[in-house]
This record gives structure tokens, sequence and C-alpha cells, in this order.
């Protein structure tokens, strides 16, 4: 019986996950858009809805209604698993994701996370490391030489930033002594974690702009260079599942990773504690606050080139992560 | 400003090669040489008298005449300041390349081998510039028809109701390429030689337009590149030897699309000098103040795609800003905002509007602001540096063999502008400073054409002060008999009436002669060469594009680089295709 009833709140639990991700993410193209607009001295999406506010929906129904065109050439069987692999697993990170601490409604104690498990940051790089395999697939099964390119270069920006990451990742876990993402929110309840770890902050503010594909570092989809990149054959639902993925749930979910790691997760803003605000609201606005300094960087900079980024990736992000390791360790030691 | 050759240099030549001869006019300036000296009196030319900057080739069609080609080949000397053009009668249709001395020459022997049929012996590689392989015809021949040779069958043209008459074609149509055709031209242009051969175009956002290129590529490395031009090509020069002097105007529009005033007024300034006729005063100075405006309004939507190239988004949005309002000025002076034909024969269409001055003196206020905007983002930027320092490196040499000019030159350091050396309206009179590149990398090229945009607002402002003075002047200079009059003129004056039907139906008749002379445009040098043989209509016009001199050094920049450098690298060249195409 307990059995049960753990099995029925993990399916709604993950349900709700998902389907709010889902329409969050739609409303964040929406939010992407209005602030692109603004930076661009436009009023960006304003008909559709009061100030364009039903935009996403509009767009959802466009690219679902869309003709399903799939080349002659491709690989139909990667073709197909690829807007997948891009997109499943960006969304199974938010299974190890606590939004809060845990609280009781009548009687009923809620946890605002699907699991607490013991290796949820190791689970986390895992599935950001396979929803790549997407776009690289992608590139190969359409069986085309601007897509080929692109996935190409993802998979070598892959190999720079993927290392650095996770040499990033170390400092807050030595700090806190658990791969638990709640616990590493606990351990923070002193201090946040960006103090000593704020080169593994730049670091992971590098490697999550590269895995998103957000300009500085969007060579894999350069539209001047490459057309689309590796969505040059694609079209309708199987399209919209790539930037959806990548520039909205991957962009969300790493932020909020990030502000686990190093902004105390749902501890409120510090000498703000006393404001009656939910931690769940603190969090998010967390991570909001982070996912729109993404959208400026995207929205300001222009592109590398491949090579530089692994360049990048290699001479200075590499050493950045390790020198980080050291700076803990020694922090551990003489101050706690 | 006298540009051409003196003749005591010249007699230099008459020693050294026989049967020369000198023919030296106001506006021209050649020797005549013999087919087997011209290899050697090009290069007695380029080595010993410093005529080292390959600036065009051309030919010139003398049906029925034995033999029928003429060859023209124009240089410059940028230490004299001086050009030279030299003649040569293709006999049996045929001439020695010249690409061992000009590697410019290459493209353009190609284009005269394609229009005219002119076998160049010793041309690595003679195959057409715009056309497809397969095509019969050289059209620019005197014998070809200018409304082409009809001869392939396509019923869809007639597949229309068939009350409508109008509408009933001949189903007959000029020759058109088919896939196999074009498939054959890709293969003669270049070998696959390395891993893949990247199609990068025709249609492509990076291209800026119809080109097309050839990327042999290992990995994303560029080992070879080749350009295949002609989608655009509509064949300007045939139609303007049908068209009267001024019904040309439009078509120089068409060309550089980017920069139409500053086209139109280097055709109109070349017609004018070959007519004699004189624009009044203030029609010069606002010829001058709207080219600069051309050129700011160029350079920005250069900005804006350049920019957009590199990924920087906004850009694009600032730039199209600023240039919104320069195209709104435009339409308010000259009533269309692309393609205005503004600049007449003898002065200008019309007046300046009331008002115009004020705007353009707001206007003046307003952009240095957004220039340093500009700057602000992407000057100092790490990533904008990294993108464009040293990509492309262009050296002196290379100018002076490929033929390179406008801001491409003098990114390389070579002060090479039309409007200091051959100074036609206002331009001797502002006072403007020409900013040269020290490198020659992408990034010179960049900071040159920011600078450039404000040189032009102080030549603006230059312009704004002088024509408020001339205020009560005329703009066109009616009285010229080469002159069209103006439509108050046509209906209050039976002789302006008389005058105005002749001019339209028979045209100018242009003394006969020839001239070659060009304007600088945001793209580099765009020259006239017009034959005329004393007709309305000019017997031979070659439109010298810059665009298209200056793409042609890309494929050797681009070998050993990436396919993210060709987009900076092709940005900063910045062709337009309809003026490469013409």
């Amino acid at each position: 019986m307990e059995l049960l009833g753990t099995v029925i709140g993990v399916t709604v639990k993950s349900l709700i996950f998902i389907i709010v991700m889902f329409l969050a993410a739609a409303y964040l193209t929406l939010l992407e858009r209005k602030f692109a607009g603004h930076v661009q001295q436009r009023p960006g999406p304003l008909h559709v809805g009061p100030h364009g506010f039903l935009q996403p929906i509009a767009d959802a129904l466009k690219v679902l209604t869309k003709e399903d065109l799939v080349p002659d050439s491709v690989d139909k069987v990667l073709f197909y698993m690829a807007s997948l692999l891009a997109f499943v697993p960006a969304i199974m990170i938010l299974a190890v994701v606590p939004f809060g601490e845990p609280f009781t409604i009548f009687g009923l104690e809620i946890k605002p996370y699907v699991t607490d498990l013991n290796i949820a940051i190791l689970l986390a790089l895992a599935f950001g490391s396979l929803s790549i395999y997407g776009v690289i697939f992608a590139g190969w099964a359409s069986n085309s030489k601007y897509p080929m390119i692109g996935g190409l270069r993802k998979a070598a920006v892959l190999i720079g930033y993927e290392v650095a990451l996770g040499f990033a990742m170390v400092g807050p876990i030595m700090q806190a002594g658990s791969f638990s993402l709640r616990e590493i929110v606990e351990a923070q309840s002193g201090m946040w974690f960006i103090i000593p770890n704020i080169l593994a902050f730049v670091v992971i503010i590098f490697a999550i702009l590269a895995e998103t594909g957000r300009t500085p570092f969007d060579v894999q989809e350069a539209e001047a260079e490459l057309v689309g990149g590796y969505v040059t054959e694609y079209t309708g639902m199987k399209f919209g599942l790539f930037p959806l993925a990548e520039w909205y749930i991957a962009t969300f979910v790493l932020s909020a990773i990030a502000v686990i790691l190093f902004f105390g997760g749902w501890q409120p803003l510090p000498l703000m504690g006393w404001l009656p605000i939910p931690d769940i609201i603190w969090f998010f606005i967390k991570v909001f606050l982070l996912f729109m300094f993404f959208l400026w960087v995207h929205w300001t900079l222009p592109r590398y080139r491949v090579d530089q980024i692994t360049e990048l990736a290699w001479k200075v992000m590499l050493p950045l992560a390790l020198a980080n390791i050291l700076v803990v360790a020694l922090w551990i030691i003489f101050i706690g | 400003m006298h540009l051409w050759a003196d003749l005591e240099e010249l007699k230099l030549l008459e020693g050294k090669f026989s049967d020369i001869q000198i023919e030296k006019t106001e506006n021209f300036t050649s020797i005549t040489v013999k087919k087997e000296d011209l290899l050697n009196a090009l290069g007695f030319l380029k080595e010993d008298l410093g005529y080292k900057m390959f600036i065009d080739l051309t030919a010139v069609d003398y049906y029925p005449q034995e033999p029928r080609f003429l060859c023209v080949y124009i240089l410059f000397s940028p230490d004299k300041k001086k050009r030279i053009a030299v003649k040569c009668w293709a006999e049996n249709d045929s001439v020695p390349s010249v690409i061992s001395l000009w590697k410019g020459a290459k493209w353009a022997e190609r284009e005269v081998y394609d229009l005219f049929g002119i076998k160049f012996e010793g041309h690595n590689n003679l195959v057409r510039m715009f056309l497809w392989e397969g095509y019969k015809y050289h059209p620019l021949r005197k014998d070809f028809p200018k409304e082409g040779i009809q001869e392939v069958y396509l019923p869809s043209l007639n597949l229309r109701p068939e009350e409508i008459p109008a509408h009933n074609y001949s189903p007959y149509h000029t020759y058109v390429p088919t896939m196999e055709e074009l498939e054959k031209t890709q293969k003669s242009r270049m070998e696959k030689r390395s891993q893949i051969v990247l199609n990068w175009g025709p249609l492509h956002p990076g291209t800026h337009g119809t080109i097309w290129f050839l990327f042999d590529m290992e990995g994303e490395t560029i080992k070879n590149c080749e350009i295949i031009l002609g989608q655009l090509h509509r064949g300007i020069e045939k139609l303007a030897e049908d068209l009267t002097y001024t019904q040309i105007i439009p078509y120089t529009d068409r060309m550089d699309y980017i920069s139409a005033l500053c086209s139109q007024v280097a055709y109109v300034n070349t017609v004018e000098k070959l007519l004699g006729v004189e624009p009044p005063e203030k029609a010069k100075w606002i010829r001058t103040m709207m080219c600069e405006l051309q050129r700011i309004n160029s350079h920005l939507l250069w900005l804006g795609t350049y920019a957009l190239d590199l990924g920087a988004l906004t850009i694009f949005l600032y730039a199209f800003r600023e240039r919104e309002k320069i195209m709104d000025i435009i339409e308010g002076i000259a009533g269309i905002r692309l393609n205005s034909t503004y600049i007449r024969i003898g002065g200008l269409s019309k007046d300046l509007p009331e008002g115009a001055l004020d705007v353009i003196k707001h206007f003046l206020q307003d952009f240095p602001e957004k220039l340093d905007e500009y700057e602000t983002i992407l000057t100092k930027n790490r990533i904008w540096l990294r993108r464009n320092l040293n990509i492309g490196i262009v050296n002196k040499e290379q100018v002076y063999q490929y033929g390179l000019t406008g801001v491409v030159a003098r990114s390389a350091g070579v002060p090479y502008d039309i409007r200091m050396l051959q100074p036609t309206d206002a331009y001797d009179k502002v006072d403007f400073d020409i900013p040269l590149g020290r490198v020659g990398d992408c990034y010179d090229r960049y900071l040159i054409r920011m600078e450039e945009m404000r040189q032009s607002l102080r030549i603006i402002e230059q312009c704004v002060e002088k024509i408020e003075k001339l205020k009560d002047d005329k703009h066109i200079s009616t009285e010229n008999p080469y002159v069209l009059p103006t439509l108050d003129e046509v209906f209050n004056s039976i002789e302006s009436m008389v005058k105005d039907f002749n001019l339209r139906i028979y045209g100018e008749q242009a003394p006969e002669g020839e001239i070659y002379m060009s304007g600088e445009n945001p793209r580099g040098e765009l020259g006239f060469y017009i034959v005329s043989k004393g007709d309305g209509k000019p017997y031979r016009i070659k439109i010298r594009s810059g665009a298209f001199y200056n793409l042609q050094i890309f494929p050797e920049l681009i070998k050993g680089r990436t396919v993210a450098d060709a987009v900076a690298l092709l940005g900063s060249l910045d062709p337009v295709v309809g003026e490469t195409d013409r």
C-alpha cells in the first residue's frame, strides 16, 4: 500500500513538473522575444492577445500543424530519434532538481521535488551530456552537409566544455560534502557557495552558454555560415523541439542547478529573510534573474569561432576550474 | 582634374616598340600596340614606368571591321597618380593573356571571353564568367540581337486563358540552362581534391545576394575556393547600347542598389564630361551631399549585416534604425527610397524641397552619438577583436595586382580614393580626411568604414552650409543643348518642347570619342568607359565594378581558413551582386 502511494505520488508529481515545464517553456519564448525586442528597441510580439500574451499558444499551434516533411535520403530512425534525444534528457534533469523545502498542506507533506537522489548532480551532468547526442545525431542523420558540419562543431565544443563543467562542480560538492542537490542547498544556510567558488561560477556560465547553444557559442546553428546548422532539414514540431529543449528548458534547468550550487537555492536573498515570501518563490526569482542574464548575453555579443571556443575551453576554463578546486580546498582547511 | 599620362612619357615607348600609335584627347589617352608587342609593352609600363595597378580590361566590337575586336587595358600609376590606356586589336579573335603580369586580369579576361568570345592565349582556366558552360553565344557582340535568340520551346509561357489576348506570348524563349549544364559549369570551375565540396550559395544567408561559392574542404578548413558569378547578370552593358544616355541612369541605380545615388553621380559625371556639360554650382553641392548621405546609408547597411554575420544580432537593428532616417531623407528629396533616379545630365531632377536641409541638420546632430553607441558595443569587444584581427590580410602588392579599390585598398594603406585623385562635383571644395589602415585585415576595414561615416558627416555639414547660401540658384542648367528642359519649361515654351522631343527621341548626340571616368562608390571605384560614335546612344559602355575586382581576391585570402572566417572576410570585402554581375 505504501509502495502504491509512492508510485502515485511520484507519477502525479512528474506529470505536474512536465506540464508546468512545457507551459513555462512556451512562455519563456515570449519572455525571450519581448526581451530581445526591447534590447533591439522594437516592441516584440504585440498583436496576438493583450500585448502579445497569447503569442506562444499561436506559435505552438502553428508548429504542431505544420506539414511534417522528411527528406528521402535521411536515416529515418536516427532522424526521428534525434529530436527526442535532444528534448527528453533536458526535461529529465528536472527529476532531481529540488524547488524548495518540504511543506505541509492539510496534513499532507509535499516535497517540491520528484526525488532526492544522493547522486543528483552526477545524474544531471549525465543527462546534460546525453542531450548533446540529439544534436550530433540530427547532424549525422540529415545526410546533408550543413547539418553535418553543425553537428560536428557541437561535438567539438562538447568535448571542451564538459570537462571544465565537471571540474567546476567539484568545488560546491567538496564544501557540502554531498552529491545531493538538497543537501548542497542546506549546506549554504550560513554563506552561499559563490564566495569561494567564484571561478567555478565563471566556468559554469561559460558551460551553460555553450551547452544551450546561445551566443557567443552558438556555432552549431550559426545561420550566416550554416543556414540553420543541424536543424536545416527539420520541419514542424520535430524542428520545434530543438530550440524548445536547448534554448528554454535546458537554459532554465541549468540556471536552476547553477542557483542551487552557488546562490543558496531557495534561501532568501541576504538581509531579506524577514519578507513573507515562500522559499519556492525565492528560488524562482533567482532562476529568473540568471535566465535573464543569459538572454542579455545572447542578444548583445557576437559569436566565437569554433576553434576559439575549444581553445577557450581547454586553455582558460579548464585551468580556472582546477584552480577553483585548489582555492576551495584551502578555504576548507583554513576557514572551515 | 586631369588624370591621364603625359605625352613625354609615352614618347619613351615609341623608341622601344615599333608601330605604336599614341592618341591623346582631353578625356582619354591611349596607346595602340601590336598584338606581338602587347605583353612587352604592358610589362614595360608596369615595371619601368610605374603603371603597376590594374584598373580594367574590356573589349569593343567593331563589327563588321576586320579584325573586329579591340581590347582596352586601363592601368594606373600610384606614384604619379596617372592613368594610361593600352589598346590592342585582337587578330584572329585572340590576344595574349596578361595574368602573368596582373592576377586581377584573370576574371576580367574570363568576362571578355564570355561576352565577346576573344581567346586569351596562356590563361590557366579560360571558362565563362557569368554565363554557363554550354551557352553557344557571346552576347556583347554586335551581331547578337538585343532581344536575344529565342529558340527554346517553353509551352508554359502560353498556358493562360486564351480570351486574354495580352497574355498570348510567343512560346519561344531565349536559351535557359539545364541542370546538367549547371553541373558541368560547376565541374569546370573547380575539381574536388579534398573531403567534401560545399556549395555555399547561390541562395545562402551568408553570401549577401546570389553568389555561388564552391568550398573544397578538409574538415572545416577550406583548401580551395572558387566563385561562380552570374546569377544576377542582366546584361546592363548590352541593354545600354540601345538606350539614350538619359535612359541609362535608372540602370545604374540597379547595379549597386545599396548606393544608388553614388552610381548615378559617377555615371552622370562621365557623360557630362563626354558631352561637355557643366552643371550649376548648386547641383554640384547637392550631389556631393547626397553621395555622402548614401555612403553613410551604405556603410550602415554593411555594419548591420556584417555584425549579423558574426552573430551580433542587435547591431543590425540599431544600424537600420539610423539607416531608416537617411532613407526617409532621400525619399523626401528624390521621391524614391532605394533606386532614386535623382541625378540628371546637367543637374538634378528636382530642387531640394523646403525643410530638407533642416532635417539633414537634425540628423547631423543626432548621428555622432549613435556612431559612438555602435563603437561601444563592437570596437573593443574581445570577441569582435578575435573574429576580425588578422583575418584576410591584404597587402599593397595585392592591391596593385588585383586592382582592389575603395575600403579594401585603403585598409592596406594605399591612399586610393577617387574623391581625392579626380575630384568631381564639390569634392575639391570640401575638407575631409581619408582614413588608411596599417595591417589590411577585417578589423582595419571595419575601423575605416566607421571613420568614413564620420568624415561623410563632415562633408555633409559643409555642403549644407554652402547650399543654404545658394538657395535661389537653379538646380539644372537647361540652357545647355544637351540637357533636358524641366517640365515647367516644356509646358510654357515651344522651343523647350522641341528640344525635349529631340533629346528624348534621338538622344544626346555625343561627340565622337571615348572616355573613362570613375567615382568613389562605397564599394570601390565605379568606372564607366564609354565609346561614342556620334549617335544619341553609346556605342559601348563598360562598367568597371569595384565589387567585382574586390571579390576576386576572396579565393586567395580564404585558403587555409574556416567557413566561419569566410563569412567575416566576405562581409568585410562587401560585394553587392547587382554590381559584380551587372
